[in-house]
């Protein structure tokens, strides 16, 4: 489609401006010269009206969540309720400057002391930090967490175990926390292999970090021993939150012995994805923990009925971004939960793990499962007893575009010998047996397709907006913005139907 | 429950087609002993309309922030933003998807993106920019360890009129790779160029300045360009308020090497902190230490001209812990704002906003001046916001100008202990405050 830029017309304009009644104040006497830009700095020039056409025309180059069935596995991509979203547009909440004084803020802050203690009851963990943007920004603030804990005991450690089937998050976090990542295998059954991890689990460890259920979809039956190993030789034990949506109301990370978690409430708890962030990436500690939170948090005075900005002391590891926290994201979060309740929450789990169990059930004969087993929220199986018909996984994906539906995420988890050519299937609560139903019936019909027309496949999408990308090409013009395009334009020669459609 | 279409029938049947008698068998793995024997004891669902009674009344506990006018600024700045905008960002198509990871489904993100590193990189005459980092401090603490993978060095020097919570967040991501952090003191309301000259060693990956500074005092990039560059150290150029960039100079010209800048002023909403976005900007020759995502343009089967994340060798979910950056989910939802925002204001726009707030800025400064309350406190050039200490306790000043429907200023002690800067505020102002507001603000505070 054509750029912004593509439809500037020199002298157009969108903006609209109070009128300058700054007439006697003279620019020149306010800034020195060599602080003024010589030029305009071109943007592009453009009505109101052809603004509002180019971006909803982009908007339809999209396939979003309430077009249909967005099966992303670890990605939980559930419905995202409207009202939560009247609510975060509030102005009494949208005008509220984070530095504005406290007894202004008051119905802000009441929203983030009350979501911590509901998201204590959930995860039965005994404080919350609302700072983390994302979930891997919780991680990295979890993980410092711990690093401060183990200093603060003069017992420096300096390894993270981090299971294979973990997300890439998990060691990048680690490594950014400046510990040393040592991969802890899968057993055959897709958990974590205790005797491995009795085995390398020792006094130079600061623990874990697991997700639970894993990244294939699969509670890790040895939790108990789990924590045993680590606890016994004073690790901690952290829980990546991203599959959280197989617990709720049934098992809390806090009651297994986590020690710190992080939610990501755009997954679990509704928010919406806005097409890669803005999330939020909350952490929960248990009680000796707490003094090492990101500073500030939010207290409540009883006496005084008030809310307060709460400085963590001198055991924090101090802040990790400005001001507080994703405020919009969080007052969703508690919106959901409010209209849940305790039996919505228990459903929430209960439908999800019967959904990916219904699909894994439906599927298996045409995609070998990575293991045969019940699942919890989200199923992974494989591609590979196609590939002998030229047919990879990622074929496989293209191919479901062309009926209307998003893939699952694929090629994650990757593991040998059982993961890999992975399709990793999470469907959420939110979708109904006839939309479980249509996307099995496709699935099957791309089974069938992919040994009598492989071809259909490995040329798939054929129905989507555009078709199949030159990455290599996107790396090696390297091609960033527009400037980047136009000192190539002779080289590109695009016709105009390759740049207006 | 209306968000869940399941109905209890349908789960027996689903239950019979897995092969099970109850929901319990496929929770199987999950321990007895440690399973919730009781309901959460969390409140029990409340209907819509009781959600929304509930959620109103708790806003009312906020002041009637529509009516108020702000004063404040320090690195959150309320603007004016076109309806246009806001109805567009409701487009479902753009914020209930995901992460662009499928292109052929993703176009409109991707695209969005493009056009917004455009944008930035024009802005700030970078020729690099990394579109979407959480906020302004942690883009900056980002670009302090990029400075280090870069250089191989492991000490920097921070401005001490960075914003005082980038540089917290500096320090916390810095701690575990035991980072030397030099503070580089202000003088007259600016960096102390002498003591930059004393600071700077070959030692030094790289030196972090923020212009326009948290005083609101705008810096000579060209010549700590200078400075800093007579040796090997990188210089990152931190903004708080990018709407500055309208009519001030580009940090590409005045030899930045790295910009970190908090985006929020682009059409994105005050929300008592949160969420903004925030860019990264630098020179090719560093891409491959960038951290985050970016996007490119490529060309699809069929020739069209399309786009696509790119450079993904150094992100976690291909390197792992060899990732440049731990990011994944990001602010893409306010790259969007940012770029219809930034469309919308067009060359024009942008420049008249930034015009208007320089001038509204500097006649509220001289009307306070004028009331005879007020002294300047350092004299250097500014942007949109000034420091002014008042000869009256500025609590009290504070008080009156929330009465007054104003967001007070900052009080400038509560992040600076100087005894200089005892009794100051730092005031900002935006067009969102009319002339008729600033001649309010002077006249309360002459009273």
């Amino acid at each position: 489609m054509k750029l912004i830029f593509e439809k500037s017309i020199k002298g157009r304009d969108g903006y609209s401006l109070p009128r300058d009644l700054f007439g006697d104040i003279k620019i020149e006497e306010c800034l020195p010269e060599y602080t003024i830009s010589k030029d305009k700095k071109l943007l592009s020039e453009i009505s109101e009206v052809d603004v509002v056409r180019h971006f909803t025309k982009l908007s339809k180059l999209n396939y979003g969540l309430d077009d249909g069935f967005y099966p992303l596995g670890s990605c939980t991509m559930k419905y995202n309720p409207k009202i939560n979203e009247k609510l975060a547009s509030l102005s009494n909440f949208i005008y509220a400057h984070p530095l504005a004084p406290e007894e202004t803020v008051q119905g802000c802050m009441e929203i983030i002391y009350d979501l911590n203690k509901l998201l204590c009851e959930i995860t039965g963990m005994d404080e919350y930090t609302m700072a983390p943007a994302a979930g891997a920004h919780g991680e990295l603030a979890g993980i410092l967490i711990m690093r401060k804990y183990f200093i603060d005991r003069g017992d420096v450690r300096h390894k993270m175990l981090i299971p294979d089937s973990a997300h890439g998050t998990n060691p990048a976090s680690a490594a950014m926390g400046g510990f040393r990542v040592v991969e802890v295998k899968s057993n055959e059954k897709g958990t974590v292999n205790l005797g491995e991890l009795a085995k390398l689990m020792d006094e130079d460890t600061v623990g874990l970090m697991l997700t639970n259920p894993n990244t294939v979809g699969l509670y890790d039956e040895g939790i108990e021993e789990i924590e045993k190993i680590i606890h016994g030789k004073g690790g901690l034990l952290y829980y990546d939150g991203a599959n959280l949506n197989a617990s709720l109301g049934i098992i809390r990370p806090g009651d297994a012995g986590f020690d710190v978690v992080h939610l990501n409430l755009h997954k679990t708890f509704s928010t919406p994805h806005g097409g890669g962030g803005p999330g939020a990436g909350v952490i929960g500690v248990k009680k000796d923990l707490i003094p090492y939170l990101p500073t500030p948090n939010i207290a409540f005075n009883p006496d005084q009925k008030k809310y307060y900005l709460s400085d963590a002391g001198e055991k924090s590891i101090g802040m990790i971004r400005a001001f507080w926290s994703n405020f919009a994201v969080l007052l969703k979060t508690y919106a959901w939960i409010l209209s849940m309740g305790p039996d919505g929450l228990y459903n929430t789990s209960e439908t999800s793990i019967i959904n990916a169990n219904y699909v894994l059930a439906k599927l298996k004969k045409y995609y070998k499962p990575a293991y045969d087993r019940y699942c919890g929220h989200e199923c992974t199986v494989t591609g590979r007893e196609y590939k002998k018909y030229g047919v990879k996984t990622l074929d496989i994906a293209k191919r479901i575009m062309d009926y209307g539906m998003h893939p699952p995420t694929i090629y994650f988890p990757h593991f040998e010998p059982y993961a890999e050519e992975t399709i990793m299937i999470e469907p959420p609560e939110s979708e109904s047996k006839e939309m479980l139903d249509k996307f099995i019936d496709i699935m099957i019909k791309i089974s069938d397709e992919a040994t009598t027309k492989p071809e259909l496949l490995t040329t798939a999408p054929h129905n989507t907006p555009i078709r199949r990308t030159n990455d290599a090409l996107a790396i090696k013009r390297a091609i960033l913005t527009y400037d980047d395009e136009l000192k190539l334009k002779d080289e590109l020669k695009y016709q105009e139907k390759d740049i207006d459609f | 429950m209306r968000y869940i279409p399941t109905t209890e029938e349908q789960k027996k049947e689903m239950l019979k087609k897995i092969g099970v008698s109850s929901f319990e068998a496929l929770i199987e793995g999950v321990p007895q002993n440690l399973r919730l024997k009781n309901k959460l004891n969390i409140p029990e669902a409340m209907s819509e309309s009781e959600l929304e009674d509930k959620i109103y009344r708790i806003a009312k506990k906020n002041a009637d922030f529509y009516s108020m006018k702000p004063l404040i600024g320090a690195g959150s700045y309320r603007h004016f933003i076109p309806e246009a905008e806001k109805f567009l960002l409701q487009r479902e198509e753009f914020w209930t998807c995901y992460t662009p990871y499928q292109p052929e489904l993703s176009q409109g993100t991707l695209q969005s993106i493009f056009e917004y590193q455009s944008y930035i990189s024009r802005l700030t005459k970078m020729e690099v920019i990394i579109p979407s980092i959480y906020d302004g401090a942690s883009a900056t603490a980002e670009a302090a360890l990029m400075s280090l993978r870069l250089t191989h060095k492991n000490k920097i020097i921070v401005s001490n009129l960075l914003h005082p919570h980038y540089r917290e967040t500096i320090k916390t991501y810095l701690t575990p790779h035991e980072t030397e952090i030099i503070d580089l003191p202000y003088k007259n309301g600016l960096v102390d160029m002498d003591k930059l000259k004393i600071l700077i060693e070959e030692d030094v990956a790289s030196i972090i300045i923020q212009s326009p500074n948290f005083f609101g005092g705008i810096e000579n990039m060209a010549k700590i360009s200078e400075i800093v560059h007579s040796k090997s150290i990188l210089l990152i150029n931190v903004i708080t308020e990018s709407m500055s960039l309208g009519i001030l100079k580009a940090p590409g010209e005045m030899g930045a090497d790295i910009v970190a800048g908090n985006a929020q002023s682009f059409g994105m909403d005050l929300n008592y902190g949160g969420p903004y976005n925030a860019y990264l900007g630098t020179r090719k020759q560093y891409i491959r230490q960038i951290p985050g995502r970016i996007v490119g343009e490529t060309v699809d089967v069929d020739g069209k001209r399309v786009f696509v994340m790119t450079l993904r060798a150094r992100e976690q979910d291909i390197r792992r812990e060899k990732a440049t950056s731990n990011i994944c989910t990001n602010h893409n939802l306010n790259v969007l704002a940012a770029n219809i925002f930034l469309s919308l204001m067009g060359t024009e726009g942008l420049y008249q906003i930034s015009l208007l707030n320089t001038k509204s800025a500097h006649y509220l400064e001289n009307l306070l001046l004028q009331t005879g309350k007020f002294e300047r406190v350092f004299d250097c050039p500014f942007y949109n916001e000034f420091l002014l200490k008042s000869k009256d306790d500025i609590s009290s000043i504070n008080k009156k100008l929330l009465e007054n429907n104003f967001v007070p200023p900052l009080k400038i002690c509560e992040f600076y202990q100087e005894k200089n800067l005892n009794n100051v505020l730092l005031f900002a102002v935006t067009e969102v405050l009319s002339r008729d507001n600033l001649n309010l603000v002077a006249k309360i505070l002459s009273e």
